[in-house]
């Protein structure tokens, strides 16, 4: 995974929160605690859906739960992408 | 396939459709009732170990029981709006019947437990009581399929809270309050169970309907406490240093619960898309969310009790 492609999944998720959540998350990094945005668990798991979705990918649910940064969402989305799964 | 919107009524169910689904409600109840009866039952005078209770117990761990009691104790309004909204089908009635007598044993042992170690006097319990009464917990939904699927989500919610307690309990040696909470995490995922049951039913009934009905339960849900119980925010502080968190939420309560039910995570998610929609929206707009019209059990939604 290239720094070019977690910068794309970074924007993804903007875009993606963004819509879910119906307001803008300009200021959201890697380093950006998920909890902190306030973003709820429920929204939280639409998004992971959506990306999915946009991806063909599925990140298994036991992962989910060790989402803690916006980086670690990407992170696994983008080894999910190169596993082709 | 059933077409959920705000508009038009939901669509009536044929008397034989009723007819199947009652008789499948009373079985889930049967079942429900026989093991309860022959494994599950137990006495707050004898079963406990009072004997052992700890009297320096920490204030943190007298203030989340007296919490759980809190919340407990709206059982008058719990009783009465839950089975207003499911009277005209026997199973989920007499289930919640026998929910009501199995919730006030949890709130008297809780109770008891308070008084027996110390940690609060009579006049106290008065004092919180007086509190309690005074604020009335309405139902946050208003067909008996969002009332069954709340009622999911909110006892299993409960089980993994208790569970979290009795371990927390266990590892401080305190074998009297740890009894306790274990007796009422047993019954809490029974509840659970029934009401899983019951959503299974109602799955095979009108997938459609019911996938739309838990998306916007799930999308406004809460728990009971939430705005009613004294000093709330302040003791749900208390209970996430517990390690009770969203982050629990999802692995411990939503995503166990769809496993069980059989509902993937992505079919839950298309149906919660038009939920958490309307959830935002109204958010932006400083709205409260409104209900949206969502299919009863027998096509007609139900009054508020």
């Amino acid at each position: 995974m290239t720094t070019m492609d977690q910068k794309n999944l970074l924007e993804m998720f903007k875009t993606v929160a963004g819509r879910v959540d119906k307001r803008d998350f300009p200021n959201v990094t890697a380093e950006s605690v998920i909890t902190e945005l306030g973003i709820d668990s429920l929204s939280m798991m639409q998004i992971v859906g959506e990306m999915e979705t946009e991806l063909g990918v599925m990140i298994p649910d036991e992962d989910l739960v060790e989402l803690v940064t916006v980086g670690d969402l990407c992170k696994k989305v983008g080894q999910r992408v190169e596993a082709g799964a | 396939m059933t077409r959920v919107d705000s508009k038009s009524p939901p669509p009536a169910a044929s008397p034989g459709k009723l007819m199947r689904l009652e008789e499948k409600l009373y079985n889930e109840y049967i079942q429900f009732f026989e093991k309860a009866e022959r494994e599950r039952r137990w006495n707050v005078f004898e079963d406990i170990p009072w004997s052992t209770i700890k009297t320096d117990a920490s204030e943190e761990t007298a203030l989340c029981a007296e919490t759980f009691l809190s919340v407990e104790m709206y059982l008058p309004d719990y009783v009465a709006g839950g089975i207003n909204v499911v009277r005209k089908y026997f199973g989920q009635s007499w289930f919640q019947a026998n929910w009501g007598y199995e919730e006030s044993k949890h709130s008297l042992t809780l109770m008891q437990y308070l008084l027996r170690s110390k940690k609060r006097t009579d006049e106290q319990m008065f004092d919180l009581q007086n509190k309690i009464f005074d604020k009335v917990w309405d139902l946050p939904f208003h067909t008996a399929r969002q009332m069954t699927f709340y009622g999911c989500v909110q006892e299993m919610a409960t089980f993994v809270i208790y569970v979290k307690h009795r371990e927390r309990a266990a590892a401080e040696g305190d074998d009297c309050l740890r009894t306790i909470y274990d007796f009422i995490a047993r019954d809490e995922i029974a509840h659970t169970r029934f009401y899983q049951g019951v959503i299974k039913v109602l799955l095979e009934e009108d997938r459609a309907g019911t996938l739309a009905d838990m998306a916007h339960v799930f999308a406004n849900f809460k728990m009971p406490g939430v705005d009613l119980v004294p000093d709330y925010d302040s003791r749900i502080l208390k209970m996430r240093e517990a390690g009770i968190d969203r982050g629990v939420f999802i692995q411990k309560v939503y995503l166990p619960i769809l496993k069980f039910l059989g509902v993937s995570r992505h079919e839950m998610l298309a149906a919660q898309k038009q939920a958490l929609a309307a959830r935002a929206d109204a958010k932006a707009e400083g709205e409260t969310p409104k209900l949206i019209v969502a299919p009863h059990l027998n096509g007609t939604p139900v009054a508020q009790a």
